[in-house]
């Protein structure tokens, strides 16, 4: 299969054009300008208009093809009939046209008329397309920001290594609005909505070599060509992550056989993800979860999880929420049993989940936490810390951090509780560490580690 | 090549589904053990296929506008001795005329009545977004009911077989259930590469299912297989 030529330009250029730019501040393409000014894009900004003089202090043409000089991507709020008749006249002068309009395909019969006229005009001038009907791009590297959300309504996340694929500007967006509040980076986002050209598939290929991203997660309601989304996601090394949402939809094949007629379309997404090692996430929460997860830890070596407890109710039920995720909870190495043997009271049971009860001390976490995860047997431990005993003090926190970082292996704390819970909970915070308030966070947290680990 | 023959032979009758006998053949081409039958016209005939074969033996029905043939009254299984299959015969002529009125008969098989083993089912299509998939699944009805079944991308390699087979809940039934020897899982994996691969090689054929394949100890048998073309 031909590989098509990565459309570079789009996540490092250094001239944009927003065409239909208004100076009317309700007006998405001002805002879309506004965005721009915002995000600190350093390279040139040209509003279109054959409407205005000037577009927020920026002089403004009247179409593309009255620029001097070409512009590497245009960005297009204009109704759509519009669309083809300006990238038409202007396409010698872009080498990317981001289409944010709707009013195509996804409307009807009409809209696919202009959207196939959308198309061929642009192959016919060799410009690369990104939408229509989409958000466009965020990106922290470029600093360019196309997104006709103001600043005020949606926060953008700050400069980070992962990187979001949405076919759904308003999943992108709001998942965004929440990285943001949690101060998680985000590299590059691009929506690419009704995705004429540019795709998953090309952003994977552009991706793979992208020293700014680490981790994509993407956003998946339906693939054009699977097999080569699978090539490309098998050639881009890095984590991969992907919800798809449409899970029922029916198989479409004319088929008198089982086979054709038990077959949905999500079972053979399901397939395409596993053979292009795609780690697949349930939904909005998971999908927020695992951008915290590849944010704040490192993956973890494997799926073997240590459960330290001083609630011995919750160290059990966090337990059955990690073999249900696929986690395994290997028993004590004997000579680290035997050790804690020593250190811990006589009545204690030693077993994964260990419980140091009610009597609970910072010294108990310290040891078992050193003994235990210092042991090949384990790649990552869940430290379900309930803030009830009073062996506990707020020194715990530092000290646990510490170690994590001596034992170079992730800890994740839960502390579900109230108020004093939230107040020892903001230490591990300030010291960068996340606290999980649910034990089904901090379960989901793991399993992604050890999935992208292992 | 003798899987094309099949499938040209086919293509020039305009036919888009193939016999069962048709997607035997390619089976057999593929080196993959069916059931051993005879195709027959009349009823002598088939007491000859029958003797030849040894009884018991089943009864199916060939015709062109059935692709369901249990649903259509058109197999007869467990047949003892001639006395049974002549009669067997009578029947299902009538039982056929009756639920599926029109449909042509163009005769039948007769097939030795095979031992029971653990039944799977085989299949691939090719698919509009993500080209040849094949499937796995185990048992009979549990398929339709509970959708108990793997998907790869075709073609599947052996490693990727192996890990097909022991997904579907009903894995266990071939691993050695309540004291049964374990089945042959590799050469049921060997199976399901060999079926992966038919539609990355033969571009007109569409899908391909062998349903049931009987599973034992040692070796595998396809029971019933179908095919269409695009």
């Amino acid at each position: 299969m031909e590989e098509k030529r990565i459309p570079e330009f789009f996540f490092n250029p250094s001239s944009v054009a927003v065409v239909g730019a208004s100076a009317n501040p309700a007006k998405l393409s001002h805002i879309i300008m506004k965005s721009i000014e915002e995000a600190g894009f350093r390279g040139s900004v040209y509003p279109v208009n054959p409407a205005h003089q000037e577009v927020l202090g920026r002089r403004c043409y009247p179409s593309l093809d009255t620029m001097e000089e070409g512009v590497d991507v245009a960005i297009f709020a204009l109704p759509a009939e519009k669309v083809v008749e300006e990238l038409q006249k202007g396409a010698s002068n872009i080498s990317g046209a981001i289409v944010i309009s709707g009013g195509f395909s996804e409307t009807g019969p009409r809209g696919r008329r202009l959207e196939e006229e959308l198309l061929s005009a642009a192959k016919d001038k060799g410009v690369r397309i990104v939408g229509p009907n989409c958000m466009g791009i965020y990106d922290t590297v470029s600093g360019l920001d196309t997104l006709f959300i103001p600043y005020d309504r949606v926060d953008r996340p700050p400069a980070g290594r992962i990187a979001i694929l949405s076919q759904s500007g308003s999943f992108a967006l709001t998942a965004m609005d929440v990285l943001a509040r949690e101060g998680i980076g985000v590299s590059r986002m691009v929506s690419y909505g009704n995705k004429i050209d540019v795709d998953e598939a090309d952003c994977l290929d552009f991706l793979r070599d992208d020293e700014n991203t680490d981790a994509i997660v993407m956003y998946i309601e339906g693939i054009d060509d699977g097999r080569r989304f699978v090539e490309s996601a098998r050639r881009c090394k890095k984590n991969l992550f992907a919800i798809k949402v449409g899970r029922r939809e029916a198989g479409k094949r004319a088929t008198t056989l089982h086979t054709g007629s038990i077959a949905g379309r999500y079972e053979l997404y399901r397939a395409a993800f596993r053979e292009a090692a795609i780690t697949e996430l349930s939904g909005f929460e998971e999908f927020i979860d695992a951008c915290r997860a590849i944010h704040r830890f490192r993956p973890a070596g494997g799926n073997r999880v240590m459960i330290i407890t001083d609630g011995g109710g919750m160290g059990v039920s966090v337990a059955d929420m990690c073999v249900d995720e696929g986690l395994v909870l290997p028993e004590l190495p004997e000579d680290v049993a035997e050790g804690l043997g020593k250190i811990l009271p006589p009545y204690f049971t030693i077993s994964n989940p260990l419980d140091l009860t009610g009597n609970a001390t910072d010294e108990w976490y310290l040891t078992t936490l050193a003994k235990t995860m210092t042991h090949r047997s384990y790649d990552a431990a869940i430290v379900v810390l309930l803030w009830g005993p009073p062996g506990l003090t707020d020194a715990l926190p530092s000290k646990i951090c510490e170690l994590s970082k001596r034992v170079g292996k992730p800890f994740l704390i839960c502390s579900p509780g109230g108020r004093f819970t939230e107040r020892m909970s903001a230490i591990f915070e300030t010291l960068g560490v996340p606290v999980f308030s649910t034990p089904e966070g901090a379960v989901r947290a793991a399993s992604i580690i050890a999935r992208e680990g292992g | 090549m003798k899987m094309r023959g099949i499938i040209k032979a086919a293509l020039k009758e305009q036919r888009k589904i193939l016999s069962e006998s048709e997607a035997k053949r390619l089976l057999r081409a593929l080196k993959v053990p069916v059931a051993p039958y005879g195709v027959v016209k009349e009823a002598e005939e088939a007491c000859k296929v029958a003797q030849r074969l040894g009884y018991p033996v089943v009864l199916k029905v060939i015709s062109p506008d059935i692709t369901h043939k249990t649903e259509a009254g058109g197999v007869c299984i467990d047949i003892a001795d001639e006395e049974a299959l002549k009669r067997a015969w009578m029947e299902m002529v009538l039982r056929v005329a009756h639920k599926r009125p029109g449909a042509r008969i163009e005769g039948f098989i007769v097939e030795k009545m095979i031992k029971k083993g653990v039944e799977v089912i085989i299949g691939a299509i090719r698919d509009e977004q993500f080209g040849p998939v094949v499937m796995f699944g185990t048992g009979g009805i549990a398929v339709e009911l509970f959708r108990d079944v793997s998907y790869r991308l075709a073609p599947a390699s052996l490693e990727t077989a192996q890990e097909m087979i022991r997904e579907p809940r009903g894995f266990v039934l071939l691993n050695g259930y309540r004291g049964a020897p374990p089945c042959d899982t590799k050469g049921l994996a060997h199976t399901v590469v060999k079926v992966s691969e038919l539609l990355c090689n033969l571009d007109e054929l569409e899908a391909v299912e062998i349903n049931p394949l009987m599973v034992y100890e040692h070796g595998v048998m396809a029971v019933d297989a179908k095919a269409t073309l695009s």
